[in-house]
């Protein structure tokens, strides 16, 4: 096969003739989105009286290979030099289109991209007319910037075949290995002492029933034996700069506060305990711990946050002790980041379901620990009380309702379906029916969803297995309230059954097991420092859910697993392998390019004042540097074009206009504002 | 490939696909009966399915079925809605 | 022309959007693919939709471009309308036998201009359009077929010749034979897909007898601006409805017809559906007649609560059947759970089957792939590799792995893409990975 990259033509190589500009104009109908309310061929007719309009077009999906082809044909044949697209949002399209016109062998920055479905047909949906207009102005803009449009070269930079993975839950193990696998270096750091995330407290996983730590203990064990994989557990991220390819992280490492041969003595000599969270609070451990039984790394950790003062003394044999926690600082090269911070349960307020007032009632987690905890052919007991009668409510934190569920502290409710929890409750609900065949145990629900394959038998199993089912609406929660002294059952749970009439019913239990969603862990000083943003159920941001679903507006920084919402352990493994798919595509080639849309300065008119510095917001994007000019050493503003985002604050600031964003000229800017405001009859446009 | 030979190619494979060729010649003839009625049916006026399937007899979803084929290219076209219908004319270039 | 053997790192069976992705994937990442499918042009179910849930843009713009970035890319060997028969395999990986169907048009030459479709004088139901629309017996598939050319159905040619006096490039010719060819690989990805319910499978429906019982393939077909009608319109009579139902798990968790999963999307598509309808018909009723509503997916359910709001109608109950009255209006008999289970008869203009997601194609007999019970491909371990198959070389992709919607298709394609990367990295000696350049710990930690 022959490699027809080396007869790609570079951008510099490509017509960049100077000559009279010959701009072709397409509109695209986009389906209905933009035909059905804006007159495209109108529009098409007037802005062909433009001058320097030599073509316009109309297609109903300008993206299709179709309506590509037809632009590439105008380029090659009928020698159209710049080309001006009026379509949907450029985020969604741009990069299509500059291909496009690129394989036509046109440098890809002739090409100017027009908004008018989001800013035009969306929002005057009901105004044909003005709608049309208005597409009219935008786009006879668009003609007046592509006129002065120069050719670009993408910024290129060379990729550290390196990607850093934040978080060692099941989503970053697999990425990490993933990562490795495709021939990358790879740096995985975890925040607690331990690897394993929420995976290594679960017990059996649906819907083929292996142990969970069967299933986690090999990909551990892949991952820290694979030569190309650094773990660092105990470690945050603590610092960011740079940019895709090439970005410098720090990272921060509390002490273990004991080695191997310290290890096992300090556990034995500690005799202060805290809630074990492994157990959610239903046992406790030791300040020096170990998180699970076969843990990875298997030498034991202080808690620091548990030892206000950062040391712990201990007496162990008769000598005392003093552990102390000495973080350790240092930074690493990397070309791209899979953020894989994953998820917390929901915790309920006080008083939700009677949670926190009543010890009988336990959260979904709490409760699969509670039967790991409990030998085979023990009754199921909770504080010495025999379970007879067992209630589960599902929706507990997710589909919340404004105005009828309590809000977070930000004020938002969890309008969210959490996924997984419908399977786990019913799974949890067969395995207890399996061991206590006795048990009455009623499941409370909205809708039940078990949608995954293999989760509609947990359903079926529950309803053969005298499984009390219980439907509420989401607007009219269940409560759950104590019950009358001397009742045989300390709560009730109150709820209306739309099953039965949408009857009141109440429901004597023993004990009440809350199916709780998922909330992102809260990661607010990550998300500052690399830039990325959390989507309004607070879990991070996808680009695209189709078109771009892992990654991040921020290049070169990914997602995987349950850090960008609710999902199980398969759906996890998908998109933290699918991370390391985008990952490998960014770096494998060691090689990335950037937009050129960065400031420019034109050191004739730079006298060094030094304002860009002073409003750029960025690191090392815009500095004040020697340079010499007709042989005298002079300071001028100097622009690290890897750093510089384009955001124009520099361009604003400098008194000399002497700075320009590459791409969006302050003269481009003109032309488009006086295109808008000109009087398009006079040229022979039919506008008003 | 002269006008000969193409000729004698498209006999030879006729002759090899006899079966498909039969029975698509079949629906061919009963298709063009169909249209040729429901341009009748449209000659004197814009029509809706319901109104063309009663003057032609044939079952209303057989009708629009062949409108909307012979819409797509380009023999009718649709006008405005009468109540719940659209009505729909022969275009006028197919109507002289 | 096709060549007779060409080879290539991974070999991707299906063209929709999920064997795109994985096609893409990896030929981003420097790997040669070859994408083979069945269909005369490449985009799958997923080009038939008008809109996706729940960012509602329109299906165009999310796959024609993908099907442009595979036809354009460097890496990418296109087949389409093209079937594998059989592999080998052997120390290099997979030798499979590919078979190039003759379209009766010169490939080379068609500029996909449609004059032949315009001198052909034989309609044919379009299944691309569900049979609403026609094609005729020399066609292009739809209009934003990748590839762009024409072909001609042979089972419904007279061979009148009209096609070829038609075409301005002379590019038919009607002496076309299959062609078979190699591809050699040292990896293959099944993304064969699934299909819909049958219409016939639920008769107490009434689905496949009455024109006004449509699946939700056809409504779909009739909200796409490029659809049969243009409009929303019953298929009996052309009639605008008022009033349109949805029936959800019409073909899913149905213990009858053998089918006890749930697949996944009809909950989210008649969600969608009902919102475009009340767009495009603002005067509409429109009622879900449902089981358990499962909008699970990140930003489903607040998609479900603005329904809510809009005014569609949820009703939890279960369609026992439909019947027909004299105006070929569809009657649904349903018990109404909410309101004790009592059972009613509600008459509608159009009632659209949620159908379900089966699959649709055995990879045993050619690739030596089981299948699990429910008919999808079989990967042993579910969780932790859903990809990968029993047959090592062998990843699968999108909904031949099982139902999923477009999100979760795309998403799993990249995960096999990852898959036959590290697959790729791991059997080939040309190919090294990276070697660590140090023996010290990599697992720190420090006391």
């Amino acid at each position: 096969m022959p490699d027809k990259e080396t007869s790609k033509l570079e951008p510099s190589q490509m017509k960049t003739d100077t000559e009279e500009p010959r701009i072709g104009v397409y509109t695209c109908y986009c389906g209905g989105n933009i035909g059905f309310v804006i007159d495209c061929e109108r529009v098409a007719d007037e802005l062909g009286k433009l001058p320097n309009v030599v073509v316009t077009r109309t297609d109903m999906s300008m993206c299709s290979d179709v309506g590509q082809t037809m632009i590439e044909e105008d380029i090659r044949e009928h020698g159209v030099n710049r080309v001006v697209i009026g379509a949907c949002a450029p985020s969604l399209h741009e990069q299509t289109f500059r291909g496009t016109v690129s394989r036509a062998g046109l440098n890809p920055y002739f090409y100017h991209h027009v908004g008018i479905r989001e800013q035009d047909s969306w929002v005057h949906s009901h105004d044909h007319e003005g709608a049309t207009k208005k597409a009219i102005r935008l786009m006879s803009a668009g003609i007046a910037k592509a006129r002065l449009l120069e050719p670009l070269e993408p910024i290129k930079l060379s990729a550290e075949k390196h990607a850093l993975v934040i978080g060692g839950g099941v989503a970053g193990l697999r990425s990490a290995w993933d990562l490795s696998r495709r021939g990358l270096k790879v740096t995985l750091v975890e925040k607690s002492p331990f690897l394993g995330g929420h995976m290594a407290q679960l017990e059996k996983t649906f819907p083929s029933g292996e142990e969970a730590g069967g299933l986690l203990g090999p990909l551990i064990a892949n991952v820290v034996s694979d030569p190309n994989i650094t773990v660092h557990t105990y470690s945050e991220v603590t610092g960011v700069r740079g940019y895709v390819g090439d970005f410098h992280i720090q990272i921060t490492q509390q002490s273990r506060g004991v080695d191997d041969t310290l290890g096992e003595a300090a556990m034995q000599a500690c005799k202060t305990e805290v809630q074990d969270e492994f157990n959610y609070g239903l046992t406790n451990r030791k300040l020096v711990y170990k998180a699970y039984p076969g843990c990875y790394p298997s030498t034991p950790a202080v808690d620091w946050d548990h030892c206000p003062d950062g040391y712990l003394e201990l007496e162990i044999d008769g000598r005392q002790i003093k552990l102390e926690n000495q973080p350790k600082t240092f930074d690493i090269n990397t070309g791209a980041v899979v953020v894989a911070t994953g998820f917390q349960p929901y915790t309920p307020l006080k008083g939700e379901y009677g949670y926190l007032e009543h010890p009988e009632v336990l959260t979904l987690p709490q409760f699969i620990r509670l039967l790991t905890l409990i030998p085979e052919g023990k009754e199921l007991q909770l504080n010495g009380h025999r379970v007879h009668n067992i209630g589960f409510v599902h929706c507990v934190g997710s589909r919340q309702i404004e105005g009828i569920h309590e809000a977070q502290e930000d004020g938002q409710v969890n309008n969210y379906c959490s996924r997984v929890c419908c399977t786990a409750t019913l799974q949890a609900i067969n395995e207890l029916r399996q061991r206590y065949p006795d048990l009455n145990i009623v499941d409370i629900y909205e809708d039940i969803r078990t949608y995954g394959r293999g989760h509609e038998e947990y359903y079926a199993e529950a309803s053969a297995n005298q499984v009390l089912f219980m439907r509420f609406h989401g607007e009219e929660p269940a409560e759950v309230v104590r019950a009358t002294d001397g009742d045989k059952s300390p709560l009730l749970i109150r709820v209306k059954d739309y099953l039965t009439w949408g009857e009141e019913i109440e429901v004597p239990v023993d004990m009440v097991v809350l199916a709780v969603g998922m909330m992102p862990t809260s990661i607010e000083d990550l998300i500052r420092l690399l830039k990325v943003s959390p989507g309004t159920d607070r879990f991070l941001l996808e680009v695209h859910p189709k078109l771009r679903p892992v990654e991040t507006a921020v290049p070169g920084v990914v997602l995987a697993g349950t850090a960008q919402g609710p999902m199980n352990i398969k759906e996890s493994i998908a998109a933290a392998s699918a991370a390391a798919s985008k990952v490998a595509v960014l770096l494998s080639r060691g090689k990335v390019e950037l937009e050129p849309f960065v400031a420019h300065v034109d050191h004739e008119l730079c006298t060094g004042s030094g304002e860009c510095v002073e409003v750029c917001a960025y690191e090392d994007a815009i500095s004040l540097k020697p340079v010499s000019m007709d042989g005298k050493e002079v300071e001028k503003a100097l622009v690290t074009s890897a750093n510089c985002v384009g955001c124009g604050v520099c361009v604003s600031a400098c008194p000399n206009l002497a700075i320009d964003l590459q791409g969006w000229t302050l003269k481009q800017y003109d032309a488009m504002v006086d295109a808008l405001v000109m009087d398009m009859s006079a040229i022979g446009v039919k506008h008003e | 490939m002269s006008e000969k030979e193409w000729a004698e190619t498209l006999k030879r494979l006729r002759e090899e696909h006899k079966e498909t060729v039969a029975r698509s010649q079949a629906l061919l003839k009963e298709q063009q009966a169909k249209r040729k009625a429901i341009r009748k049916a449209l000659e004197e006026g814009p029509r809706t399915v319901p109104e063309v399937a009663d003057l032609t007899g044939f079952a209303s979803h057989d009708v629009m079925w062949y409108v909307m084929a012979m819409k797509k290219f380009g023999l009718i076209e649709e006008l405005e809605m009468d109540g719940e219908y659209y009505r729909y004319q022969l275009t006028q270039e197919k109507a002289k | 022309m096709v060549q007779e053997k060409i080879r290539v790192d991974t070999l991707v069976v299906g063209g929709g959007i999920a064997g795109m992705q994985s096609a893409l994937d990896l030929a981003d990442q420097g790997y040669q693919v070859a994408l083979v499918e069945r269909d005369p042009s490449i985009g799958g179910k997923m080009i038939q939709l008008s809109k996706v849930f729940p960012t509602l843009d329109c299906c165009s713009c999310i796959t024609t471009p993908k099907m442009s970035a595979v036809a354009h890319h460097e890496n990418i060997q296109l087949f389409t309308y093209c079937e594998i028969q059989a592999i080998e395999e052997n120390d290099q990986g997979f030798v499979s036998n590919a078979l190039q169907k003759p379209r009766y048009v010169d490939v080379d030459t068609c500029t996909g201009c449609r004059q032949c479709e315009y001198a052909c004088p034989i309609d044919v139901p379009h299944p691309f359009d569900r049979y609403l629309g026609a094609h005729r017996a020399a066609y292009v598939p739809f209009s934003t077929a990748v590839p762009q050319k024409a072909l001609i159905d042979m089972e419904n040619c007279i061979l009148c010749g009209k096609c070829q006096r038609g075409c301005p490039a002379n590019s038919i010719d009607f002496t076309q034979k299959e062609q078979p060819f190699e591809i050699e690989s040292r990896a293959i990805i099944l993304a064969t897909g699934f299909e819909i319910t049958p219409p016939d499978a639920k008769k107490e429906y009434g689905a496949g007898q009455f024109h006004n019982v449509v699946d939700a393939l056809v409504m779909e077909r009739l909200l796409a601006p490029t659809g049969p009608y243009g409009h929303v319109l019953r298929p009996s009579d052309g009639k605008e409805p008022d009033s349109i139902a949805y029936v959800q798990c019409a073909g899913s968790r149905d213990k009858t017809l053998g089918v006890e999963y749930c697949s996944r999307v009809c909950c989210m598509y008649a969600i969608k559906q009902a919102m475009l309808i009340s767009g495009a018909l603002p005067l509409a009723d429109i009622t879900i007649y449902y089981m358990d509503i499962r909008t699970f997916g990140k930003g489903y359910d607040q998609f479900y609560q603005t329904a809510q709001a809009m005014g569609i109608e949820f009703v939890k109950g279960k369609v026992a059947r439909i019947n027909e009255d004299e105006n070929q209006n569809p009657v649904v008999r349903v018990e109404m759970i909410d309101e004790g289970s009592k059972v009613v008869e509600r008459m509608h203009d159009m009632v659209v089957l949620s159908v379900g997601m089966l699959p649709c194609y055995d990879p045993q007999p050619i690739f030596g792939v089981r299948s699990a019970e429910d008919g999808f491909v079989l990967t042993p371990s579910i969780n932790m590799a859903p990809c990968v198959t029993e047959h090592p070389g062998i990843f699968v992709s999108g909904t031949a792995a099982g139902p999923m919607d477009i999100v979760d298709s795309i998403v799993l394609a990249g995960a096999a893409s990852a898959e036959a990367a590290a697959y790729l990295e791991a059997n080939d000696g040309n190919r090294r990975s990276v070697k660590s350049t140090t023996n010290a710990a990599r697992v720190t930690a420090h006391a």
